[in-house]
């Protein structure tokens, strides 16, 4: 391990894949290491047409599951270069799965499909995601490199519901975690993490990109709400369209603008269609993000009705863009929209609360409304900037 | 038309699903042949009018079939093949497969091709060309919610809906909805789906502590566990002690992820996939059958639990208010209203046990009237001898 003063840290970033050209935060993840003099090192699972020109060195794992031919050499290749090129690595590793009392098989498994992330010296080794790291807890230590695991929502809320027990072995191990607020924080120690291994992060977003100068106000004929958001159950918008059908028999004019796309499209359709709001709702697929940047400034109140998430980026970018934004009380939301001062905090599935509660910011004064605006984009200039970010990645590694 | 006739029922697969082979089965007894086109999954042994015409999904298999029916046809019947060939090649993206699906047709020429799903009818619609006549079931999904979302399948509906010789709805809803896609009212017949009832019946309601309420489906969005989830924290928050079985729900991360946020799990279990007498046995030892969908043709499951004399409460989709009239022969309440179905459901415990007998009396007595198998066999022979 090289910890002495002045050395250039490696920090090894194991991903699923390249990060595309719209996925921000790795990016900037990276160019803010990258500025502050450290290495990043990117391992990815599969490989993507985009790979060549990505900012920093990547290592791709080899394709074990193309064809049962490929898979043969690649796992002949893989156990060629365990045992010649870092045979005291997987040694190690070996015998940590051993330890932790795996079979022999899996760790024989584990040796061979993890072999890519045994070929560098790194100082860190860290998942960007919580499931990332499962079957490879003891990869850092066999590396003699700090480990480090993001859990970004889905993967801490959710993913343990489908695969029981996922993180058994992870929570015992040594390892600094990053999560994206307060709320998961406090969920993660519930698993008997200690505080003092959790470091909490929230997203940023470019708020030289996402500012406006336009004066917002409240359209006075047709009210513009918007949604950014994968079409995903979690976004709970079968619950924003059912709050949407109680402001339609009130009589309140509007129009809802989606942006993004996702497997649940025919469900939502089919809701706006039932509930009668096939005309009130425009799907608008997914969009680049000056495009997005475009319908924020036409639009009025921003929704995110969400029953699951960790932080959620599209909050912060309507604030920034100065809407009038009402989220749900699902984990992190609460601390990125602060009720009342920034935007309205709902509870969660109950469609009857949110569609009060748009009702009653529709009939604000413009002056509160200024108010609620002029705070949400400072606080989010202040707290949610990319610099910010950068400097607690820094610190995150340097501590 | 012939007194005897050729009769084909197309749904792709062999076997299908449990309810189109009730139909096989049940045309079977008829003077009629029946003739079953498509790909094999497993062998399935039917009555001998009953004719299998299908490719296995084996390469070998496949190339054989192919060659004999292009032998066939180019011996026998070189005109229809060459007139068939040339409408394939100019529709066909994958045209071998299409001639492994068609020439059998083709070649067997049924008089009565009966397509199950309606998204398949663009596939089918050269057999007019051939004087076959095409009978196509409108069944759920395929006409109440894919064309809203599917612009592309809504314009072939209107292409060809009014190509189609006789449509078979399996509810008046439905019916209605295939309409507004150009099928003609004088070409569609109503056909109820039938179960074979046995008396094989509870004889009064539960003396159950906790009321026990069940679902019975796959974790599909259509089903609308959701709301049933969220009205079951609405019986939590009024006391009412209950246990909720979703039969099908399990692995569903929606449903796990909502039972804990709401923290039901002392009150909800999430069931795998179970047998049909299992399925049986669970409905009989329940209070309350609830299906909360927002979208069915007629939901087979209530059918059944009517059968079975176990008390239903149905979300008012599709056509699920032509068998149940509330607090007749069951309750409904209008689709996504949490608040309305707890509302039942209290209602339906609070029920004595006189009262909870005439209502499961009631839906025993509908369905034995309206859904049993001889019935729908009856209208369906009446549906392909009419057209």
């Amino acid at each position: 391990m090289h910890q002495n003063k002045g050395h250039k840290l490696t920090i090894g970033l194991v991903l699923s894949t390249v990060p595309k050209y719209s996925e921000t935060f790795f990016r900037n993840k990276i160019k803010g290491l990258q500025a502050n003099g450290f290495e990043v090192i990117l391992f990815v699972d599969y490989a993507t047409a985009h790979d060549d020109d990505f900012l920093c060195d990547c290592v791709v794992a080899p394709n074990f599951g193309k064809s049962k031919l490929t898979s043969i050499s690649y796992s002949i290749a893989s156990l060629f270069k365990s045992l010649f090129k870092h045979p005291k690595r997987s040694y190690k590793l070996f015998k940590l799965d051993k330890q932790d009392g795996l079979s022999f098989n899996k760790c024989f498994r584990n040796l061979i499909v993890n072999e890519f992330l045994l070929t560098r010296d790194l100082d860190w080794l860290h998942f960007g995601f919580g499931m990332l790291s499962v079957n490879r807890e003891n990869i850092a230590k066999a590396i003699g490199a700090k480990m480090a695991v993001s859990f970004r929502g889905f993967d801490l809320y959710l993913s343990p519901l489908k695969h029981q027990a996922c993180y058994k072995y992870l929570f015992q191990k040594a390892v600094k975690y990053h999560v994206l607020s307060n709320e998961m924080k406090t969920d993660l120690t519930a698993y008997h993490i200690s505080e003092k291994q959790i470091e909490v992060i929230p997203p940023a977003i470019d708020v030289n990109v996402f500012q406006t100068d336009k004066k917002q106000s409240i359209n006075d004929n047709v009210i513009q709400l918007v949604t950014v958001a994968r079409l995903h159950w979690k976004k709970g918008l079968e619950y924003t369209l059912e709050a949407l059908q109680l402001l339609k028999e009130k009589g309140v004019k509007f129009h809802y603008t989606i942006i993004g796309d996702g497997s649940e499209y025919e469900r939502l359709i089919f809701a706006a269609y039932q509930l009668g709001l096939k005309d009130h709702v425009t799907f608008k697929g997914k969009l680049p993000q000056i495009e997005v940047k475009h319908c924020l400034e036409q639009s009025d109140i921003y929704l995110q009705y969400s029953i699951q998430e960790g932080f959620c980026n599209a909050v912060l970018e309507a604030q920034a863009m100065g809407l009038m934004t009402i989220v749900s009380n699902a984990e992190g939301l609460s601390e990125n929209v602060l009720d009342g001062q920034t935007g309205w905090v709902v509870p969660k599935r109950q469609p009857r609360v949110l569609a009060e509660k748009i009702e009653a910011v529709i009939q604000m004064n413009q002056n509160e409304k200024q108010a609620i605006r002029t705070f949400a984009i400072s606080r989010v200039r202040e707290e949610f900037n990319l610099k910010k970010q950068n400097t607690a990645f820094v610190k995150f590694y340097e501590d | 038309m012939k007194n005897r006739l050729k009769i084909a029922v197309y749904s792709g697969d062999i076997p299908s699903t449990t309810f189109i082979e009730r139909l096989i089965e049940g045309l079977s007894g008829s003077p009629h042949d029946i003739y079953i086109f498509g790909f094999v999954k497993r062998r399935v042994s039917y009555p001998s009018n009953v004719s299998v015409f299908g490719y296995k999904n084996i390469r070998i298999y496949k190339a054989i079939t192919l060659l004999k029916y292009s032998l066939l046809l180019k011996l026998f019947k070189s005109k229809d093949k060459a007139k068939l060939d040339k409408i394939l090649k100019n529709k066909s993206k994958n045209l071998l497969l299409e001639k492994l699906k068609s020439y059998p047709v083709l070649w067997h020429k049924p008089d009565v091709f009966h397509i199950q799903w309606a998204k398949g009818l663009s596939e089918w619609i050269w057999l007019k060309e051939f004087g076959v006549k095409i009978v196509l079931s409108l069944r759920g999904a395929h006409i109440n919610y894919s064309p809203i979302a599917d612009e592309q399948l809504a314009a072939m509906y209107r292409e060809h809906f009014p190509k189609v010789d006789g449509f078979h709805a399996v509810s008046e809803a439905i019916a209605q909805e295939a309409e507004k896609y150009g099928a003609d009212s004088h070409k569609i017949k109503v056909v109820y789906s039938g179960l074979d009832i046995t008396s094989n019946t509870k004889e009064t309601r539960l003396k159950n502590d906790v009321f026990h309420i069940i679902s019975v489906g796959r974790p599909h969005w259509k089903k609308g566990y959701t709301y049933a989830l969220d009205m079951c924290d609405i019986l939590k928050e009024q006391g009412l002690k209950f246990k909720y079985t979703i039969i099908g729900g399990a692995g569903d991360i929606e449903l796990a992820y909502q039972i804990k946020d709401l923290d039901l799990s002392a009150q909800v279990t999430l069931l795998g996939n179970l047998p049909f007498s299992k399925v049986e046995a669970q409905m009989k030892a329940s209070d309350l059958l609830v299906l909360p969908s927002v979208e069915e043709g007629i939901a087979n499951v209530v059918l059944e639990a009517m059968a079975l004399q176990t008390l239903v409460l149905t979300t008012d989709c599709g056509g699920m208010g032509e068998v149940i009239a509330d607090g007749e022969n069951g309750f409904i309440v209008p689709i996504r209203q949490t608040k309305l179905l707890a509302e039942k459901v209290i209602e339906a415990a609070s029920l004595t046990s006189e009262a909870y007998k005439n209502l499961t009396d009631q839906a025993l007595k509908t369905v034995k009237a309206r859904h049993n198998e001889a019935q729908m066999v009856t209208n369906m022979l009446k549906l392909y001898e009419q057209i």
